[in-house]
């Protein structure tokens, strides 16, 4: 086994407002060598480093959109997020929670704070992907999967060294509750101080990490602070990360789907001719109706 | 100069050599706008059609009451302009306002008339232009006069696939001159008989 080294080390852009409730920096696909193709399957990610949130009557967020062709990952670290779509689901994603949704088809949905944790305001942070789904699965059937913290598969660390949450995947033979439609490793190291964490991935899988909290070292040489992205090379298959200070690292790794990508907007397809159909289809009333 | 949207435009629209073009575009600018910006305002003189190159223009009047009507919306590769303020070098009846960052070209009208003098493939150009504008404004007055909120949305969105994404839902609304109210019952309706 060859170790996988590291290729960048990304600090985060300057921060954009979706909506009026995330205040995220953009990784994928703004950053340098960070386009659609480079983590595929990870095509997006917004991330809301810590921000605090003052209390607000009107919940904050983002109003009545639709997405087409991929999944939308939502992982809170801290504050709660309210959401509704257009099949009539719905559901508060909490503290330490993922919501993983297979936009699929189609789907509209909105997204914003929790009503009581908005009228209390506090620190959010968040991180949402978009995994995008190989040509076969792309008009495929909505579906909602939530992955309560409460019940999430964990790996101990030997020695009280902390611990890995499997939100999908594996880790150490622990399997993660998230079906994918391709293979994919999501996991979140929570490292206490000093903790070395050792993982393994085929070579070819696009991996990469993202430092929530504290700060890392990744093959006891290169050291990535909090909110910084770490984008690792496509050689090689081990790595380990130990934690210069407590840690939480979301690690993420994935077989490349290598199809052709069209992309617009809230619409991921194979091409331009699916996308076109994707607006018509929008602006049609086909992804079904919900109220702002 | 030649991965942008405006090279790419002028090639295929305008049958004229390279030196015309060249000369074009060695005259007109490029201006960034924020979003929100305005890049004209009622009582000012416009100077320019504008070309977008990147972002989003709206084109709109405020009535009496104060409220706003928008005439027009310009995505990438539209044109906007006040053809009146422009060449009748009056003040203009409207605001012009980005509301995306905008990158746009600025073409001096001064610089339309030289080409078109000396250049006929570009006052071809140029007629067709105008006569597509006044085909486009002849449209939206006889919709606005006697089409139903479903057929003006269905209108509107072959001509803007990708703006109902972009501008909020009482833009729309606006453009369409009917309710935001009428243009959400449009919507449910489409959505439950296309479902």
């Amino acid at each position: 086994m060859a170790t996988k080294t590291v290729e960048s080390v990304v600090s985060p852009r300057e921060p954009h407002f979706v909506g009026d409730g995330f205040r995220v920096h953009n990784f994928i696909p703004s950053a340098y060598r960070l386009d659609m193709k480079r983590m595929d399957p990870i095509i997006m990610m917004d991330y809301n480093s810590k921000y605090y949130f003052a209390p607000s009557e009107i919940p904050k967020g983002v109003g009545v959109h639709p997405h087409r062709g991929f999944e939308t990952v939502t992982i809170a670290y801290k504050g709660k997020v309210e959401h509704h779509d257009s099949a009539g689901g719905g559901g508060v994603i909490g503290e330490g929670d993922v919501q993983w949704m297979t936009a699929a088809s189609g789907v509209l949905h909105k997204e914003f704070h929790e009503k009581e944790w908005s009228k209390k305001g506090g620190e959010f942070q968040m991180v949402q992907l978009w995994v995008n789904l190989p040509a076969k699965d792309k008009m495929s059937v909505p579906k909602y999967q939530s992955i309560e913290n409460a019940t999430m598969s964990r790996y101990t660390l030997e020695n009280d060294q902390g611990e890995v949450e499997v939100i999908a995947g594996e880790y150490q033979g622990v399997k993660g509750a998230a079906s994918t439609f391709t293979p994919l490793h999501l996991l979140n190291a929570k490292l206490k101080k000093g903790a070395t964490a050792r993982f393994n991935f085929p070579a070819g899988f696009n991996t990469a990490l993202l430092v929530i909290e504290g700060g890392i070292k990744v093959n006891g040489t290169e050291e990535a602070p909090t909110d910084h992205f770490v984008l690792m090379a496509n050689e090689g298959e081990e790595f380990s990360l130990e934690a210069t200070e407590d840690a939480v690292v979301l690690v993420m790794s994935g077989e490349p789907i290598n199809e052709p990508i069209a992309a617009h907007g809230p619409f991921v397809m194979n091409t331009r001719q699916e996308l076109l159909q994707a607006f018509d289809d929008f602006n049609k009333g086909k992804f079904g109706y919900l109220e702002d | 100069m030649n991965n942008l949207r405006f090279t790419t435009y002028l090639t295929s629209n305008i049958g004229t050599d390279k030196a015309v073009l060249e000369q074009l575009l060695s005259h007109c600018s490029i201006r960034e706008f924020k979003k929100g910006e305005f890049l004209l305002s009622q009582g000012e003189k416009c100077r320019y059609s504008f070309f977008v190159e990147r972002g989003l223009l709206r084109q709109f009047s405020i009535d009496d009451k104060g409220k706003e009507h928008i005439i027009q919306f310009a995505p990438e590769n539209w044109f906007m302009s006040d053809r009146e303020s422009v060449y009748f070098d009056r003040p203009s009846s409207y605001f012009m306002q980005a509301l995306e960052d905008t990158v746009t070209f600025l073409l001096d009208e001064n610089l339309f008339l030289e080409l078109s003098k000396s250049d006929t493939a570009f006052l071809e150009f140029n007629n067709r232009l105008l006569h597509n504008h006044i085909r486009h404004l002849q449209r939206r007055i006889t919709q606005l006069q006697s089409a139903t909120a479903e057929e003006r949305y269905l209108d509107f969105i072959r001509m803007y696939p990708d703006l109902l994404l972009r501008v909020p839902q009482i833009f729309v609304a606006s453009y369409l001159g009917i309710t935001p109210e009428s243009l959400s019952r449009v919507r449910k309706e489409l959505a439950r008989k296309n479902r």
